[in-house]
């Protein structure tokens, strides 16, 4: 048997579902063309590229997407003349329960509407957008501070600027109670410093902030926006009794390096 | 996914845990991207959902859902056009020159794979890692039996012009299946 022969076998050869006569002639070629032989041994190396495993993360974003869908479609059966506004008005204080139940919605309103269409195809990576947004959403408002700091992250990952992400950004650095989702919230906010409110709102964070940590990486984050607006605020922020004495000289620095722009 | 499609969406966990490791390789040897990989299998997952509808009884899950995947991919990178191979492919900047060291084989082994043309990487991480059979990628890619043959053909024969046979270090004779 010829090399041209063996290229019709080998595929089902590679496969084991080759019959037993013709496995056999394919094997006796094998033993004398070295260039088909090596075509076997590379498909065989191949199984050794060892499966990578994604991380924890994957499954708990699915059991979220998969309760959220659940919850919504149970509300929908409960309540199904409400429109999206009644949900949020019904549901706002709910916070994390509102955004999944939201999720939910939209999961169920596009399956309600049927098969797959152009259309459905085109609003997909919306969909897939708004979705992401509700999770960052409903993340920032769990009770583990671990889930909110992966809120944080989920915000980072939608494409455009969003200001219901921003606003509970803002909300975050101020009022979060750990000092990591905080940072981590100042850190997301850089997407937003182009607008002059959010950059004000930022800055005006200082009153809130007890963590000496926080208010370090707040100097350095107005330092590097080099609004020179801000030399006031630091300076105003300076005159706080019982600053941390590390605070201060950061302080300091910052209206040196603003000063001097 | 039979239950699933009749709004016993629960049954989606099952599914996960059946095919969300091989759906997250089967993005991540494509692309590198550990992170965006698991993006795509989440969107998967939720496209399953949301269409579980169109799934056809009596057909094949599997077939149908490396369909799905394909979409989700084709939607996710619809603006790049890597037809051309990837000659210097960044994946890997270097190329290991032991060929006695099974890690680096690996290593030149998976960079081989990135070289290839996406069509017939695809086809190779079809038929070999997701262990599709030749049938069910001629319905997923919507052509015969025997031209996904040939082209697996092909695609090792190419795979293997960027392997170097001087790393291939198995003696010849020994290619059961």
């Amino acid at each position: 048997m010829e090399c041209h022969d063996i290229v019709q076998l080998l595929p089902d050869h590679l496969q084991g579902t080759l019959g037993a006569a013709d496995s056999q002639a394919v094997v006796a070629h094998l033993r004398e063309c070295a260039q088909c032989c090596e075509e076997v041994e590379l498909w065989n190396a191949l199984a050794t590229i060892p499966e990578e495993k994604p991380s924890p993360m994957l499954r708990h974003q699915f059991e979220m997407m998969l309760e959220a869908y659940q919850q919504g479609r149970r509300t929908q059966a409960l309540h199904p003349h409400f429109g999206w506004s009644s949900w949020f008005r019904i549901f706002a204080p709910a916070g994390a329960a509102l955004a999944l139940v939201v999720i939910g919605l939209v999961a169920g309103v596009y399956i309600e509407r049927g098969r797959t269409n152009p259309e459905d195809i085109a609003s997909l990576h919306r969909e897939l957008a708004n979705t992401r947004q509700l999770v960052a959403l409903s993340m920032l408002q769990q009770q583990s501070a671990s889930d909110r700091l992966q809120g944080v992250s989920w915000s980072t990952r939608i494409d455009i600027a969003d200001p219901q992400i921003k606003d509970a950004l803002l909300h975050t650095l101020r009022f979060d109670g750990s000092v990591d989702v905080r940072l981590a919230a100042l850190d997301a906010l850089r997407r937003y410093t182009d607008q002059a409110s959010v950059l004000n709102s930022i800055e005006d964070s200082f009153r809130n902030q007890k963590s000496p940590l926080v208010q370090i990486a707040l100097v350095d984050f107005i330092v590097e926006q080099r609004d020179r607006a801000a030399v006031e605020k630091l300076k105003n922020f300076r005159q706080t009794p019982d600053l941390n004495p590390a605070v201060r000289q950061r302080v300091e620095w910052g209206i040196t390096k603003l000063s001097r722009g | 996914m039979l239950r699933v499609r009749n709004d016993e969406v629960e049954n989606l966990s099952t599914l996960f845990e059946r095919y969300h490791v091989a759906l997250f390789n089967f993005f991540l040897r494509f692309s590198g991207d550990a992170d965006g990989s698991e993006d795509l299998v989440q969107d998967v997952f939720y496209r399953l959902l949301k269409y579980r509808r169109s799934y056809k009884p009596g057909t094949s899950f599997r077939t149908w859902m490396y369909q799905v995947a394909r979409n989700a991919r084709n939607d996710r990178f619809r603006k790049q056009h890597d037809e051309v191979e990837l000659e210097a492919a960044p994946v890997v900047t270097v190329l290991p020159v032991d060929p006695v060291d099974d890690q680096q084989q690996l290593s030149r082994l998976k960079y081989a794979l990135m070289q290839l043309s996406e069509d017939k990487r695809e086809l190779l991480l079809l038929t070999r890692f997701q262990g599709l059979k030749y049938d069910e990628v001629a319905r997923l890619l919507q052509c015969e039996v025997g031209a996904v043959k040939v082209r697996v053909h092909r695609a090792l024969q190419k795979l293997e012009d960027h392997y170097r046979r001087d790393f291939l270090r198995r003696p010849k004779g020994n290619v059961g299946v």
